[in-house]
């Protein structure tokens, strides 16, 4: 009781002490999560097959395996998109078994830790049940939780960016390898669910807000998390009445996987997937003016594989 | 005889336990032990009351016959033994310490409210008006327990835990620990429940009233215990007294006043405390199924002053006040109009108001604590009533958590098929602050988030300048009014999107209104 009663009293501190504005006395310059840079064997590898376990691990091994980018002891994040209350045929959230193949993945490489987590638009709890995912997670191992409020970071920028102070939930930040695995789908304003937007996901505030100049945001938002890998589900993809679906028959089958280390790149190659020329996505557009990433597709090494 | 008292202090705890446990897991996903209107469908006050008022015959009513079935043998044990009401009225009891000691005549003018609140009750229920829940001591706990005290205590201990990771940067296994807590029996979300001083309030009298008299309440007001006197009076378990030398210590002590001078006892206000057993000097006290043939006369304490049974306690004075009283309040049940987004399928506001007994169930167990109990803002009598505040928490599309734990079926029990096509409001833009329609930049927040399949949220493009910005348009065939998308706009103070309530227009006792989808 005493002690919980001292956690108390410092929360309570700690707090005043925020909303003082004195945290920024002592924050460091940019707090962004330190870049890797880590290629892999080719710049995209995209395989497609009808298991979507297996078809994740042929494409991590495309790039080199989780080897290259997990070293032995480290944290892992791994950030799908568990973003709406529905069952994984509506293709509104990332497949459970993608999720689930790459956090085996990542304890064969030797993880000490791997997390999963999302902040969802819907109830979290419901998000992470009917999604599938908690429950795929859990079963190989992976810590799964919820983002709680009081535990994010205020963004800090060497340059000027809109984001400047948003609040990031802190585990995305303080790991060391993260792993980005959004879906592909349809969305109202960015036309398309890519990974840049997936990193939504790890923003807290009023998020709404990063809707408007959404491209610009995005990219700063990318550039600041710097996933060190991006997996692309596109099993299911849903073409319409995105973000969250809800239709099976806006729902397609393709059964593909793409694994890349550059975001741009890999959103370059889905939006062109999914029909759409890339550089009318407005955050592609943005992240190749700022020569954040590259969409040259056909300038790419690409290893496209069936199984 | 110790162990008498021993044993029914175990089980007011276990009970009191109980019911705490039981709205404590009122909250998705619902896998708790005992469905969450367990202890409602045990009240035959509100159950009872509530089948005249409304004409119909409750789900698991039958329970609540079982428990008048044991009052008749064993006289009032609930009010003793189960009550949690009445768990807590007797530990605030304990605090009082002046043994204040009431003449028959008081005790008898003290414990004649509540059948007179009992009455006006009934009275009112033949007339079609449900009342009981305005003084029915389960309703008044677990709206304290549900939306004071599990609120108050998760958020004690999220934010002490909360301190401690900070302040320590125990980020490791302190934070693992704090997060299986949160799965397990914190819940993810704090929650919140407007007005919930109120609540506590009106308990907090109750509490303070048992400090100064003990169990207050139980003998002056509280109508369930009324209707268990009626049935406790032939009770089948009897208080038996040999060798009594008139020390008068278990009519001192007795909380409920029941002990007359005569040391006869009133058995319909005995609520089995053992008291008497356990204090009683000569320890000739005991509580035995007396047969009925050798009881007359065979007693050693000699029978006190006839006293009226508790029915005729009301004289004709009272009998007009009370035919005053229960007119009351028909004033106020005028055709009622909506004022506030009630809960999905919920019925006719003024069937609503009449069916719901303000519990605070659904607004425990509503997973975006959108729920919240309403004080004026649906009327004087919608006091308490669940409404939706699209501020705090929307309707989840696939939810149907409030009809699931609505023990009168105010709330009706919704497949999510049925539930996905309930409307609860309508949405409406407002173009003056919308982003879109005001600062002509793109914002399609709200049609992002809008759960219907086909979207009820339509987007427009127009071509302003050199850019394209897309606006929102409301389809009001496909709008369920859920509220998710007033709950996630972004415009403050007032958000540009709105859900209004809609009159609904179905009939009494029908099922939800649907729509096309």
């Amino acid at each position: 009781m005493k002690i919980l009663s001292v956690g108390f009293l410092s929360g309570i501190f700690l707090e005043l002490f925020s909303r003082a504005g004195l945290s920024h006395v002592f924050a460091a310059k940019s707090n962004a999560r330190p870049k890797k840079n880590i290629k892999g064997f080719h710049d995209l590898v995209v395989v497609k097959g009808a298991d979507p376990a297996l078809i994740t691990r042929k494409a991590v091994e495309g790039l080199g395996g989780m080897e290259k980018f997990v070293k032995k002891g480290s944290v892992v994040v791994i950030k799908p998109n568990i973003a709406w209350d529905r069952a994984p045929e509506y293709a509104a959230n990332t497949n459970p078994e993608v999720v689930a193949a790459l956090v085996q993945m990542c304890y064969e490489a030797g993880a000490k830790r791997v997390n999963v987590f999302d902040i969802p638009c819907n109830s979290p709890e419901r998000c992470y049940e009917n999604s599938g995912i908690k429950k795929a997670a859990l079963e190989k191992g992976a810590k799964v939780y919820f983002c709680d409020s009081w535990n994010f970071v205020k963004a800090a920028f060497t340059y000027k960016s809109p984001m400047e102070g948003w609040p990031i939930f802190r585990d995305a930040i303080e790991c060391d390898t993260f792993i980005n695995c959004p879906v592909l789908k349809h969305h109202g304003l960015t036309e398309l669910t890519l990974s840049m937007k997936n990193l939504m996901g790890v923003c807290g505030g009023s998020r709404g807000l990063i809707h408007i100049d959404i491209a610009r945001k995005l990219v700063d938002i990318t550039d600041f998390i710097s996933p060190d890998l991006t997996v692309i589900d596109a099993y299911r993809i849903l073409t319409r009445h995105g973000p969250s679906g809800g239709d099976l028959k806006d729902v397609n089958l393709a059964r593909t996987i793409i694994a890349g280390t550059d975001p741009t790149l890999a959103d370059a190659y889905a939006a062109k997937f999914a029909g759409k020329e890339p550089m009318t996505i407005s955050y592609i557009k943005e992240a190749v003016q700022r020569k954040f990433g590259s969409a040259d597709i056909s300038a790419a090494d690409i290893l496209e594989v069936n199984v | 005889m110790k162990k008498a008292v021993i044993a029914k202090r175990i089980s007011q705890f276990i009970f009191l336990s109980i019911f705490i446990y039981i709205l404590w897991s009122t909250t998705y996903p619902l896998t708790g032990l005992f469905p969450a209107e367990t202890f409602f469908k045990l009240n035959p006050l509100i159950m009872i009351i509530t089948s005249i008022s409304e004409r119909l015959i409750l789900a698991g009513i039958i329970f609540s016959f079982v428990m008048l079935l044991l009052t008749l043998i064993f006289g009032r044990f609930f009010c003793g033994w189960v009550c949690p009401l009445g768990t807590m009225i007797d530990i605030a009891g304990y605090f009082n310490r002046g043994r204040r000691q009431l003449t028959d005549a008081q005790n008898r003018k003290l414990r004649s409210p509540k059948f007179f609140i009992l009455s006006v009750v009934f009275i009112a229920s033949l007339f079609g008006l449900q009342i009981a829940w305005i003084l029915d001591p389960m309703v008044i706990s677990a709206r304290l327990v549900s939306l004071n005290l599990i609120p108050t205590m998760t958020l004690l201990i999220n934010r002490s835990l909360e301190g401690l990771i900070k302040t320590f940067g125990l980020y490791g296994w302190l934070y693992d620990f704090y997060r299986s807590l949160q799965t397990s029996f914190l819940g993810v979300k704090i929650r919140f429940f407007a007005h919930s001083i109120v609540i506590f309030l009106f308990f907090y009298a109750i509490i303070v009233w048992a400090v100064y008299l003990k169990r207050s309440w139980c003998r002056g007001l509280c109508p369930l215990g009324a209707l268990y006197a009626f049935f406790a009076k032939p009770a089948l378990l009897k208080r038996k007294v040999e060798k009594c030398n008139r020390c008068m210590k278990c009519k001192t002590d007795c909380r409920m006043g029941a002990i007359k001078d005569g040391l006869d006892y009133v058995r319909s206000e005995c609520v089995l405390c053992m008291d008497c057993v356990y204090d009683c000097p000569q320890k000739s006290t005991s509580f035995v199924f007396a047969d009925k043939k050798k009881e007359d006369n065979k007693g050693e304490i000699e029978k006190g002053p006839i006293e009226k049974g508790p029915a005729s306690g009301i004289s004709r004075r009272n009998f007009l006040a009370l035919a005053f009283f229960s007119l009351f309040p028909f004033n106020s049940q005028m055709p009622a109009r909506q004022k506030v987004i009630r809960p999905p399928a919920a019925l006719k506001e003024e069937e609503f108001l009449n069916r719901c007994i303000r519990c605070g169930n659904c607004m425990k167990v509503c997973i975006t604590n959108g729920l919240q109990p309403a004080l004026l803002q649906a009327g004087l009598s919608g006091i308490w009533t669940p409404h939706l505040v699209p501020e705090i928490g929307y309707c989840e599309y696939r939810c149907t958590l409030c009809g699931n734990v609505c023990p009168t079926q105010a709330i009706p029990k919704l497949t999510v098929e049925e539930k996905v096509r309930t409307r609860l409001g309508l949405a409406k833009i407002d173009r003056k602050t919308c982003i879109p329609w005001k600062k002509k930049k793109n914002c399609i927040v709200c049609e992002e988030h809008c759960p219907i399949p086909n979207k009820a949220i339509k987007l427009k493009k127009f071509k302003i300048g050199d850019k394209i910005v897309l606006r929102p348009y409301i389809n009001q065939d496909l709008c369920t009014g859920c509220a998710i998308c007033q709950t996630k706009c972004p415009v403050r103070p007032d958000r540009a999107i709105k859900v209004y309530p809609v009159k609904v227009t179905h009939g009494k006792n029908q099922g939800p209104v649907s729509i096309k989808i």
